[in-house]
């Protein structure tokens, strides 16, 4: 699950070079999304991928067009408030507009689950878990065969050459960022029937996803993914050893471990200082 | 002995050899220069001698004591201070400000530092562009900002990297110029680049490295007759 | 000097003035004050030295729980408690900032550390029932006793903040004019230029993390004792991290006064809009986004570069880079 929220910040941040704050954001929105989609339409939570994916894909465009592209050239830090900045607005819309009470989305399988072996599995966990893979296939897929994808990858690995090469470099960076905002959103969509729904949801993801990317390695795509198995087993394994949310700590420390020790993440390929 | 003692020094970046067995030395008073064909590994010398990389096998002194392991700005407090190929000047300070930054080397003092800058400031040639930002100040001026940089730490070698380039001839001229004063004033030189006509004019002695390795060392004359000289030149651009 | 006079008169009415204030005006004006201590305090580490903390809550929150745990449990008057808080927000301060420089983590790798350390904090604290865990804690007596630093009315409170923001900015002045600040300054600039100019980088980024940490720290005592009541999101969350900078950013990092015209600035702007948009939490940290945003865009250099730029001074610390 995180692997799919930190492969669209793995992309942006290898397209892009910035480390995009608002991704939590971006998925807080579309989880709120679902949510009407769902309370107000009666439309399925997994049904609704079809309309918020590509609607959060070109909202996602949207804000690199606007927000982020015209300060291209401003200093690395800058870009990152910027992100910041971008973030807390989303966020506190959220809290404006809808205010900050827990929601949730229960389709009639909500509570379903059976048993596997000695452990108990719930359904819609297992949907999301499966999407992600699904979805992570499809991206990869669209990464290594279609025209965009290779475009994609050219600019990540090397920008200047990219440009000679005739590619509309401006387009393609909005595509990313579109591209990670439309994975975050279907992330969100997965989660919804088993999470709840608030402007702060954003950044408990936020934080996850950060450190996944990290540890996959900034801009490695597939490391992204790999990072986000790791992480939750990492958290699973904290939460048997610690108890209530310390089981975070086991994360916060391998993130620290890694940030210090092997910054281009644990698979290579990722930026490094 | 020796000001500068560069003892059969190796560099190794994973499997690509920069530097193989480099010797050198540097006498105190003189004027060196460091030539060869792009990618020789001159460049990788200027970073080990000053502090950011430790060679793979060999030893380097300075002034008798081994610089290996430590930092580029104890380094710089012994004696030794750089320029880099591409200028790095502060941008966003004036060039005074940036000079002040090498002038603290030697003191704590903020006037004394002040002082020190301005006085370096005029004998490289910019004193009235002393509150001018880095940034606003054209190429040979920055070159010559980095070079007071280093001038103001005090050192007893002063590393510099291809100042020349990017340079028209009346600049050039005037930098040669430059560092005759420079080397006037007692500061030992060792210097990269590839304007033959001022390394020709200013060097005492010329080591020439292609591939990691040096082939050849002399009187400049000497060097520019060197047959495996002129064959390592030949099909670079120079 | 058209400056000076307004310095002047400008300090003139905030030492004069409080007093005959209604009390809604003087609680804005202590928020605006705490806001531009913390980001003066934010200043010299992120503005001066180019470091961005995302973290420095852990500071805030060090200084806030040391000082509210002497005086609860042992009796220690909150005065002493602030320097004990201080000082060991100091020594986490080089603990984290050894680690990350040591390792050669800068820019956003940096930042992210940072608030990876402040979150660990916080999860550590909602966890610890020694502190109160998520229910914090409260400084119970609401009389007088300023030896214990409680006081009866906001005044005091006031004055108390107003000598703490005007020591910060004074202290940012000494360092921006000392070789500490010239070193900062090149390190922002140009760490492995600085180095090779003689800058002993590790050391002075060391430096500057301490000053701020402990300034931060004694930050958070006084929100404890002005509050009354802490718990591990407000002194350790986000929320006080971003306080910290964005009064810095928008006023100007690197500039001295930046931080609090910073805070004069966007205080009015967060307490207008809660008044206007009654009921509902956050429009005034959304407006803080929106200002980022647009500050970022436009004014990178913030307030104070700005003005700079008008009155033909070079603009001091402008953040924008062109990449070559």
């Amino acid at each position: 699950m995180y692997g799919l929220v930190a492969f669209g910040l793995s992309l942006i941040f290898g397209v892009l070079r910035i480390i995009n704050f608002a991704h939590g954001a971006v998925m807080m929105l579309a989880m709120y999304a679902t949510y009407w989609l769902f309370t107000l339409l009666k439309v399925d939570p997994y049904v609704s991928i079809v309309l918020t994916g590509p609607a959060f894909f070109l909202l996602g465009m949207l804000i690199q067009r606007v927000v982020i592209e015209p300060n291209r050239f401003a200093a690395e830090h800058n870009q990152l408030l910027l992100t910041l900045g971008l973030a807390l607005f989303l966020e506190n819309l959220a809290l404006v507009l809808w205010q900050g009470d827990f929601r949730t989305v229960r389709p009639p399988y909500a509570g379903a689950s059976f048993v596997l072996g000695e452990a108990l599995v719930e359904v819609p966990r297992l949907v999301a878990c499966g999407g992600a893979i699904v979805m992570a296939v499809v991206l990869f897929a669209f990464l290594k065969a279609t025209d965009v994808g290779k475009a994609i990858r050219a600019l990540a690995e090397e920008p200047e050459g990219a440009m000679l090469m005739g590619i509309n470099v401006a387009r393609i960076r909005a595509v990313a960022y579109g591209i990670g905002a439309g994975a975050v959103a279907v992330a969100g969509a997965l989660v919804t029937p088993f999470f709840y729904v608030a402007p702060d949801v954003g950044e408990s993801f936020n934080i996850m996803a950060f450190v996944v990317v990290v540890l996959g390695g900034m801009g490695n795509f597939v490391g992204a993914l790999l990072g986000g198995f790791i992480v939750g087993l990492a958290e699973s394994l904290g939460a048997t050893l610690l108890p209530g949310s310390l089981k975070q700590l086991v994360v916060f420390a391998l993130f620290i471990l890694v940030l210090l020790f092997r910054p281009a993440g644990l698979f290579g390929g990722g930026r490094g200082r | 002995m020796s000001l500068l003692e560069i003892d059969s020094v190796t560099k190794r970046f994973g499997g690509l050899t920069a530097v193989s067995r480099f010797s050198l030395g540097v006498g105190a008073g003189e004027i060196v220069g460091l030539i060869g064909p792009n990618g020789a590994g001159k460049t990788t010398v200027f970073h080990l001698l000053s502090g950011f990389h430790a060679p793979t096998e060999g030893a380097i002194r300075f002034k008798g004591v081994s610089v290996i392991g430590a930092k580029p700005h104890e380094i710089c407090r012994r004696g030794l201070a750089r320029t880099f190929q591409i200028v790095q000047p502060f941008v966003n300070l004036t060039a005074l400000e940036n000079v002040m930054v090498g002038a603290f080397n030697r003191t704590d003092d903020v006037a004394a530092a002040r002082k020190r800058a301005l006085e370096v400031l005029e004998f490289v040639g910019l004193g009235a562009r002393r509150d001018a930002l880095a940034r606003e100040l054209t190429l040979p001026d920055r070159k010559r900002l980095e070079m007071a940089r280093g001038l103001a730490t005090q050192p007893e070698l002063l590393l510099l990297d291809e100042v020349m380039s990017g340079l028209n001839p009346t600049e050039i001229e005037a930098i040669i110029g430059l560092i005759r004063r420079i080397h006037t004033q007692g500061v030992s030189l060792l210097i990269i680049e590839h304007v033959m006509r001022a390394i020709m004019a200013l060097s005492q002695r010329i080591v020439v490295l292609h591939h990691g390795e040096k082939i050849a060392e002399g009187a400049p004359a000497e060097v520019a007759r060197d047959a495996k000289v002129v064959e390592a030149y030949l099909g670079e651009e120079s | 000097m058209a400056a000076e006079a307004l310095g002047g008169l400008a300090l003139g009415v905030l030492l004069v003035a409080p007093p005959f204030l209604p009390p809604y005006f003087l609680e804005i004006l202590i928020s605006v004050m705490l806001f531009g201590y913390l980001g003066a305090a934010w200043n010299i580490l992120g503005g001066y030295a180019g470091q961005f903390s995302f973290g420095h809550a852990a500071y805030f929150g060090i200084g806030a729980y040391t000082s509210t745990l002497l005086f609860l449990r042992l009796g220690v008057t909150p005065w002493l408690g602030m320097l004990a808080g201080g000082a060991l927000a100091a020594l986490f301060g080089l603990f984290a900032g050894y680690l990350s420089f040591r390792y050669g983590l800068r820019g956003p790798y940096f930042s992210l550390v940072t608030l990876a350390f402040a979150e660990m904090l916080r999860v550590v604290a909602v966890n610890t029932k020694a502190v109160g865990s998520s229910i914090g804690l409260v400084i119970p007596s609401r009389e007088a006793a300023p030896v214990n630093f409680i006081f009866a009315g906001k005044l005091p409170y006031y004055y108390v903040i107003l000598a703490m923001a005007l020591g910060a900015v004074w202290i940012t002045r000494l360092v921006a004019r000392s070789k500490l600040g010239y070193s900062l300054l090149a390190i922002r600039e140009n760490e492995d230029a600085a180095e090779a100019a003689g800058v002993d980088a590790l050391g002075m980024k060391l430096r500057a993390m301490a000053l701020s940490s402990f300034l931060t720290a004694l930050g958070g005592s006084f929100y404890a004792q002005y509050f009354a009541y802490i718990d591990p999101t407000i002194t350790f969350g986000p929320s006080v991290s971003i306080q910290g900078l964005l009064q810095a950013i928008v006023g100007g990092a690197g500039t001295v006064l930046g931080p609090l015209i910073g805070a004069f600035v966007l205080t009015p702007v967060s307490e207008l809009s809660r008044a206007a948009i009654r009921g509902r939490a956050g429009v005034d940290v959304m407006l803080y986004g929106l200002a980022l945003i647009l500050v970022i865009s436009f004014l990178p250099q913030g307030i104070m570069g700005w003005a700079r730029k008008g009155r033909g001074h070079p603009a001091r610390v402008p953040l924008i880079r062109r990449r070559r």
